[in-house]
């Protein structure tokens, strides 16, 4: 075989890289905003001509190689499968043309969402109907509990990382901060658990921060994501953050101001934690929350209080907040496909007029603040530099934002609504049909359970446990997400709609842990219509001539081509680094 | 299809055929050998950081998948053990056990100062002087760099779908489902099971890619019974576990071949370098045609 081009192996043919499309299939529209590790642009695919959203990575901080946050949310993106989550639809590269740049830039390609919540409460002309906040805190719950229930802490739950669209669906986006959660799943009826390892407190963006993780509990539960979900709940009312902090002692103070200050019977423990010193001053609050809700229903306020509860053991967990009362009770949740489409209100002019806004206060950069791979500070208590950002609004000092980045640093999207769509838009996506009422994903229906816990329980590989050599040092494994049950597959091997897809009636035990099968099974649940509107609907929202369609069969024959004809040879000799002298 | 939780993208009967080493006209032979070699490599790096099985197995599938189908990696470009490098860098990376750079460049030097591929234990036993295989700012600055972005050409290689299943839970579990654990020599079969397992991530059929963990958990199940001497059920318990017979047959001569293999492997690489650098193996092609046009 060894034949005269075997003899010079180097020159070179054209290599193409599967997986991921040029970027020049898109064609980038205008800057929807800053997310924690890139720019967020909204690009139309130049053969589909659907929108999408295209968040580009930075890799300003490059000495750990790719970013770990990038990484851990294509990672987790790629594994999820939800309609309440924002999908990742691929990856899209930007190769370098001039010599010398030799990385390439890479677009996370989302579905463009037309809002984020946080852009559409600021928008006059949007007035939210009650029944429609129910229907948008319905999806958010069944996003955490799919979240919750496959082991994944968002742990930057806030307004402005809630994306809807002009169908009335909510999604859960920017995952930069998102890790896997050792512990065992929240379960009907008893809270979020308690956690047996400890995690760094250096998440979510203060404003939606519950008051365990700013006492510094390093052992925290997804009650941490509830307690954002209560906040963005009370936003929705109040139309703007209800517990806007200009510093951490001032978000720990207005939140006891809100809910009653701690005491042993409201929060056991919280003397204990490392922060507590700090907040005996604001004891004596009885919590204004009653009072300052006063156009909540009776079961509206008690769901609030149950979302911000204090004791992060006995807070609501997802699965219970799914089934409150408040959901069942006039006005009903809205249909999706009723909310009405927030059209031609040009609130990006208006703002640009306006000038000004509220700048919420940045999301913690996770790993890159950290600087080790695994955004955990080595202590607890103040991280050693708090970059104290001048806050417009208030004046007050802020802290955690990353250095020299504008003020408006914030995940996922700008808050500030993008312009709308004159056109209609894009139709779903065939091959992600809503599975309301289907538990959590039905295509797991003919497989054996997964391992209960998220670990692969395994014991007789040699294992020798964390070395020494970790940056942080002293730090028992990290924070880092471990995979393990992960869903994933190549381009290829997404065919739309596989024959062996099956759907499977709502009363199927969610998938996940044995222990959450288990726990239901006592449980009756008296709801007659739970999940009915929603599986009803979704006969409509099937369509099979999704646009898209023919990009997925485009893409998936490159993909599966040959491509012998491979010319241009750019491509980085610099293999000798790791050549022996 | 969507993808479960318990399988894994497998490569096509078109990568299979092809790949990207051998459109730059690098024998077959060669490299199956270097794709062995490399992958042996990885297990030792990964061993010497104290990493456990299930994070050296994941990055040696990452290394594995790199290289396979038209569009993957060639070795004409990338030398094996930057890309192990990158590999075992990416998958520690988003695992529970996450390795600085410099172990990683510190660990592949060491193992590159071996003279031989294959060495046998005496030569282990000896310690090579520190100078073979210390790593200066300046050589770690280079080598860093060329990780980094290796490690960003596996991502767009693979598409990024790093996320590796791996049969070894699996394993466990349908040993417990098969009620062998009562049997008093039930660990031997366990290991021996885990130690098919081990074997057949380095097969140069790559089994691990061509096959779903559950019938690979199943194979080596089958052949440890065997050996160990261990009754199974007399049906087709097998089938049970979404493995058919022929699927069954066909892995259990796969892993069955790997000792062969790496037995002609240390034959034929005895004393010298299998080329695990871009360099070495230009130097191995031009020796190679030398040979064919005397």
């Amino acid at each position: 075989m060894a034949n005269s081009s075997a003899a010079t192996p180097s020159q070179g043919l054209q290599r193409r890289f599967k997986g991921c499309s040029k970027i020049g299939e898109y064609e980038m529209m205008q800057k929807l905003g800053e997310g924690t590790f890139g720019e967020v642009h909204k690009a139309r695919h130049r053969i589909s001509g659907s929108i999408f959203a295209l968040k580009k990575i930075l890799m300003h901080n490059e000495k750990d190689g790719f970013p770990i946050t990038a990484l851990r949310e294509i990672k987790l993106l790629k594994m999820l499968s939800h309609d309440n989550v924002l999908k990742l639809d691929e990856m899209a590269v930007e190769r370098p043309k001039a010599e010398g740049r030799k990385r390439a830039i890479l677009y996370m390609v989302t579905p463009y969402m037309d809002h984020d919540l946080s852009g559409l409460l600021d928008n006059p002309d949007v007035k939210f109907q009650e029944a429609q906040i129910k229907c948008y805190m319905l999806q958010l719950f069944k996003g955490l509990q799919y979240l919750h229930d496959n082991h994944i802490l968002h742990r930057d739950m806030k307004a402005a990382n809630l994306l809807i669209n002009n169908r009335g669906r909510l999604q859960i986006a920017d995952f930069g901060l998102a890790r896997h959660y050792d512990e065992a799943v929240p379960q009907r009826g008893r809270g979020n658990g308690e956690a047996k390892r400890e995690y760094t407190t250096l998440v979510v963006t203060r404003w939606y921060r519950p008051p365990e993780l700013l006492l510094q509990l390093r052992r925290y539960t997804p009650a941490i994501d509830m307690w954002g979900a209560g906040c963005v709940f009370g936003e929705m009312f109040k139309r703007k953050p209800i517990l806007a902090g200009h510093s951490d002692l001032h978000q720990a103070q207005i939140i006891f101001e809100l809910i009653g200050s701690p005491n042993d019977q409201n929060m056991p423990g919280w003397s204990d934690l490392p922060g507590a010193e700090s907040v005996r001053q604001f004891a004596g609050n009885q919590g204004t929350i009653a009072s300052r809700f006063r156009e909540l229903s009776p079961t509206g306020l008690s769901l609030i209080k149950d979302l911000m509860k204090l004791d992060w053991r006995k807070r609501i967990n997802a699965i219970d907040a799914i089934d409150h009362p408040y959901f069942r009770e006039q006005p009903l949740p809205m249909r999706e496909e009723d909310i009405p489409h927030f059209a031609d209100s040009h609130e990006l002019d208006r703002r640009n007029v306006r000038g000004q806004k509220q700048a919420l206060p940045p999301a913690p950069a996770g790993g890159t603040v950290g600087g080790g791979p695994n955004g955990e500070w080595s202590g607890s208590g103040q991280p050693p530099q708090s970059w104290q950002n001048g806050d417009r609004r208030y004046g007050g000092p802020q802290d955690r934002g990353p250095p020299g980045v504008d003020r408006h640093q914030r995940g996922g999207y700008d808050r500030r609504a993008p312009p709308y769509e004159h056109r209609p838009p894009p139709p779903p996506p065939g091959e992600r049909r809503p599975n309301w009422g289907n538990g959590t994903d039905s295509r797991h229906g003919n497989l054996p359970a997964p391992p209960s816990d998220g670990r692969h329980p395994l014991p007789p590989v040699p294992r020798y446990g964390p070395d020494g050599d970790r940056r942080r040092g002293g730090q028992p494994a990290g924070d880092t997400y471990i995979p393990s049950y992960g869903n994933d597959g190549p381009r290829r091997s997404r065919e739309p709609d596989g024959p062996g897809r099956s759907r499977e009636p709502d009363d199927r035990p969610r998938r996940g842990s044995r222990d959450s099968g288990n726990s239901r099974d006592g449980h009756v649940d008296e709801r007659p219509d739970r999940g009915r509107a929603y599986r009803d609907r979704d006969r409509d929202r099937e369509r099979p001539n999704d646009s898209r369609n023919f990009a997925r069969d485009r893409r998936d024959g490159r993909t599966r081509s040959r491509s012998p004809e491979r010319r241009d040879r750019n491509r980085d000799r610099d293999g000798d680094i790791y050549r022996r002298r | 299809m969507q993808p479960s939780p318990l399988t894994n993208p497998l490569a096509t009967v078109t990568q299979l055929e092809t790949s990207g080493s051998q459109l730059d006209g690098i024998p077959t032979d060669l490299e199956d050998s270097i794709r062995f070699a490399g992958a042996r490599l990885t297990q030792a790096a990964g061993m010497l950081l104290r990493l456990p099985q299930e994070v050296i197995a994941q990055a040696i599938l990452v290394f594995m998948r790199f290289w396979v189908g038209p569009d993957g990696g060639s070795l004409a470009e990338f030398g094996a053990e930057q890309v192990s490098a990158a590999s075992l860098y990416l998958t520690t990376k988003l695992s529970a056990y996450p390795k600085s750079a410099r172990s990683l460049i510190n660990v592949y030097a060491y193992l590159s100062s071996n003279p031989t591929t294959f060495a046998n234990l005496d030569h282990l036993q000896q310690k090579p002087p520190e100078t073979s295989y210390f790593v200066s700012e300046g050589t770690y600055e280079r080598r860093r760099a060329t990780l980094f972005s290796t490690e960003q050409r596996i991502l767009k290689t693979l598409g990024f779908q790093i996320q590796v299943n791996l049969p070894y839970t699996l394993c466990i579990t349908y040993l417990q489902a098969l009620d062998v654990f009562t049997h008093p020599r039930a660990s031997e079969l366990a290991k021996r099971a885990i130690s098919h397992l081990n074997t057949a991530l380095l097969s140069p059929q790559m089994l691990y890619l061509t096959h779903q963990p559950t019938s690979l958990a199943t194979a080596a199940i089958y052949l440890a019974a065997r050996e160990v001497n261990i009754k199974m059920p007399e049906v087709e318990w097998w089938e049970v576990f979404d493995t058919d017979r022929e699927e069954l047959g066909f892995l259990c001569v796969g892993m069955l071949s790997v000792e062969g293999f790496a037995q002609q492997e240390r034959e034929k690489w005895e004393g010298t370098r299998v080329p695990l650098d871009v360099k070495d193996l230009e130097a191995e092609m031009k020796r190679r045609s030398e040979i064919t046009q005397d």
